[in-house]
């Protein structure tokens, strides 16, 4: 019979990593038609951090996203970048595309103060247009200023910065210490259904509300968060690699060492937790691995809701959960007492 | 003399029309051209708005994905290419005596052999160097490449190292990760300790929450070793220009530290290394470091030929790196209001046969460990242990899905020996602004609540259940 569970999890994680430094360096140029292009050493590894990058300069310079032509991974060209790790893109390599975008704005704000009658930092950047904060309706196009600055002024308008984020060592007695800058909380809530006759688990629906700061793309956090619970319902249930007594893999193929397919997605609904952290881009923190995180507990209590017992080793594999049904029916089942 | 080629006008119209337009019968082509795609597409306009912050941005990537017209690197060939293939051990420790190619170099096609004797510095990694590019001296796990094929097909390298005779003496084993940590275990890197880094997280006082505290739950919680399985495997192709300095186009997410590890390995300045990471197929931490590129840059160099290699699925599982299986004993003291008084994490994880991440993983697994939640007294206590196995590296998570699904396990089962409700226990002892974490961290934007509040608003956690 199959039996309806629930089960709760949630979890903090820190952006980027310890030990180490953790910078990021990036270069904005602008084109004389008010379009630009973005250097980055990052790599995209398919979770949509180039769109994002693109983003965060293209609102520091008051363009479109699709103004952005990002250029990326040649360690040739572009400036250095710890990588596509550890949650860090957004926040970090976000932090210095800003930073870069901003000085390459401050080129364009020079150039475009004597046109306005106005001083640089009197100046912002919005819609495509440089304009006079408060009086938006003095302005002038970027694409003007731009072909200005690189055709008359003689300065074309670029830059580039690094950012690193602020860490305090730990100590190596007692681990106090501020190892990373920030932190993102989530929660998932798993609902299951186990049949105590197979062992066998359903996620029927799995319902996620995650921090990542601002979002810069609520749709990409969306594509993360799903990707992310489908690796945490493999990890809940069904992949292990296994080692025979001479520590060989038995299963180092997809026949048989069992992952998540379209067919094993639950429903699966995102929340994104209003949220604010003044020290990344835009506000903005990151939400990468998170999402695959607190998955495997949230499924876990949701068995144990379901049937009573308490997988403590994963995968819960239905042979695993058949036997802790079985062994718990034994249990409970009444003995004829001695005589 | 060139040879003078005449269409008639007739034929040429033919093929130009397209089929069903004229009447006539168009030529079928004789080589399928290209998916027709129109290269002025529309731009979807969430692309053109500003401010651009916020937006549901599509990705300028998508189009090519859904099209089939990304190029990731099995999709790219340079004239005169060769493919390698890298022959594991297939014993899990021993010694190598000998290791005899001659065969496999009499094979037709095959142009090059590599055995780690010839590679400048066969040592790498992120943090320890204790990985060999090839095994040479010792073999540490099944997976390590004790030999690479350079060959004009791949199944001419495929064949060719099944005719690499390895010669091993086997050496004493350890798998078991608390079998690691004794001092009489087997050593995987011996004459070091099995133990090869260690986290410690002190803050209050442990015994003194335990003896105030009204419950105490005690619970050993395990994960095991998965693989990140990307659709794309580890692959990448070698070439050097006539000046010396090698190209290596390649599958990985951190190209500053792989340009580092390949200069290192070859004996290069860094400015004759240039790594184009041209798109990944995805990552999750598998694809941080180093693999095969000084083996494909090595027989591109005996060669005088680009040399592609491409993981197969085999490889991809037992020579990549893989998540730390972790063995986690908790021990909390509880108030019989719910509120957790103290808590003592000791973790042991599988580090497998090499470094790799294992010291970020095992840090941020220690810090992370005792939950996002108010805890005035903590120890924690972490190592991480060679054993021959799979080495176990970064993987999405760094050690934090393996402490949350025992910190989350223990705190359901705190909640039912108290009669509380899941999301009430966590509301209680969950982090606010400004809370202090274990390493004395003061926090800003915590929004836990939040989410703990939000998500049990959408799944319907406090309506009666059916």
């Amino acid at each position: 019979m199959k039996r309806r569970g629930r089960g709760i999890a949630c979890m903090w994680y820190p952006v980027g990593f310890t030990v180490a430094a953790n910078p990021s360096a990036a270069t904005v140029k602008m084109n004389e038609d008010g379009t630009a292009t973005l250097l980055t050493g990052t790599v995209e590894t398919g979770q949509g951090s180039l769109t994002v990058l693109a983003q965060i300069a293209a609102e520091e310079l008051g363009i479109a996203t699709d103004d952005v032509h990002v250029v990326s991974a040649d360690t040739d060209a572009m400036p250095m970048d710890t990588g596509a790790i550890a949650s860090r893109t957004t926040y970090v390599t976000g932090n210095a595309v800003r930073l870069a975008a901003e000085k390459a704005k401050l080129i364009l704000f020079e150039t475009a103060a004597p046109m306005l009658g106005v001083k640089s930092e009197q100046l912002e950047a919005r819609d495509r247009k440089i304009q006079v904060k408060g009086f938006p309706q003095r302005n002038v196009a970027i694409s003007e200023i731009a072909h200005r600055a690189q055709v008359v002024m003689g300065q074309p308008p670029i830059g580039s910065a690094s950012w690193n984020p602020p860490t305090v060592a730990m100590d190596p007695e007692t681990g106090q210490g501020k190892p990373f800058s920030t932190y993102v909380y989530a929660t998932q809530i798993a609902e299951v259904d186990v049949d105590d006759e197979t062992g066998d688990v359903e996620v029927l629906r799995i319902v996620a509300a995650h921090d990542c700061g601002k979002p810069i793309n609520p749709m990409l956090v969306e594509g993360q968060v799903e990707g992310g619970i489908s690796m945490g319902i493999g990890f809940a249930l069904q992949e292990q690699i296994l080692f025979d007594d001479a520590g060989l893999q038995v299963n180092p193929n997809l026949t048989n060492y069992i992952m998540p397919t379209s067919l094993d997605m639950p429903e699966i609904e995102v929340d994104i937790v209003d949220s604010y952290d003044p020290t990344g881009p835009f506000g903005a923190k990151g939400v990468g691995e998170p999402t695959s995180v607190p998955t495997a507990a949230a499924i876990l209590n949701a068995i144990n809701d379901a049937v009573g017992v308490r997988i403590t080793s994963l995968p819960a594999t239905a042979e695993k959960v058949l036997a802790a049904i079985k062994a718990k029916q034994a249990q409970n089942t009444p003995r004829i007492p001695a005589r | 003399m060139p040879r003078k080629v005449r269409v008639s006008e007739k034929s040429r119209r033919t093929t130009a029309q397209a089929p069903g337009s004229g009447g006539e019968i168009s030529r079928v082509p004789s080589v399928t051209p290209p998916v027709a795609f129109p290269i002025e597409t529309l731009v979807p306009q969430v692309r053109l708005q500003t401010p651009a912050v916020g937006q549901r941005v599509t990705r300028p990537d998508g189009r090519s994905h859904g099209l089939g017209q990304t190029r990731y690197i099995d999709d790219l060939a340079f004239p005169g290419m060769l493919y390698a293939k890298i022959k594991r051990a297939g014993i899990a420790a021993a010694r190598i005596r000998s290791i005899d190619t001659r065969e496999a170099e009499a094979m037709p096609g095959v142009l090059a052999v590599l055995t780690g004797f010839e590679i400048p510095v066969n040592s790498f990694g992120p943090s320890l160097q204790d990985q060999p590019v090839l095994a040479d001296q010792r073999v540490f796990h099944a997976g390590d490449g004790v030999a690479a094929v350079a060959a004009l097909t791949e199944q001419i390298a495929a064949e060719a190292i099944e005719k690499i005779k390895v010669d091993y003496e086997p050496s004493p084993a350890v798998f078991d990760p608390l079998q690691a940590l004794r001092e009489d275990a087997p050593k995987v890197h011996a004459p070091a300790s099995n133990i090869y880094e260690t986290q410690v997280i002190r803050k209050g006082d442990v015994d003194a929450g335990f003896a105030k505290a009204d419950h105490i739950f005690e619970g050993q919680y395990r994960t095991q070793m998965v693989e990140h399985v990307p659709l794309e495997p580890h692959a990448a192709i070698a070439a050097w220009d006539p000046n010396g300095r090698v190209i290596i186009h390649t599958t990985l997410g951190r190209i500053t530290l792989g340009r580092a590890d390949v200069a290192r390995t070859l004996k290069l300045s860094l400015n004759r290394v240039r790594i184009v990471a041209t798109i990944v197929g995805g990552n999750f931490g598998g694809k941080n470091e180093i693999t095969q590129e000084p083996v494909l840059a090595l027989l591109s160099k005996k060669t005088g030929r680009p040399v592609k290699g491409v993981f197969t699925r085999g490889d991809e599982f037992t020579a990549s790196t893989t998540r730390h299986p972790f063995i986690m004993d908790y021990k909390t003291g509880v108030s019989k209001d719910g509120r957790i008084i103290a808590r003592k994490v000791r973790l042991v994880a599988d580090g497998g046969a090499y470094c790799s991440w294992s010291e970020t993983t095992l840090g941020k697994a220690c810090i992370l460990s005792t939950g996002p939640y108010r805890i005035d007294n903590l120890l924690v206590e972490a190592y991480v242990v060679y054993t021959n196995k799979t080495m176990t590296g970064a993987m999405r998570g760094f050690g934090a899905p393996q402490v949350c699904f025992a910190y989350e396990s223990q705190m359901d089962e705190i909640a039912a020996a108290l009669d509380m409700d899941p999301l009430q226990i966590r509301l209680l002892n969950a982090f606010d602004e400004g809370a202090a974490s274990p390493t004395g961290q003061v926090l800003h934007s915590v929004v836990l609540k939040d989410s703990l509040l939000k998500a049990a608003q959408r799944f319907g956690w406090k309506e009666p259940r059916s």
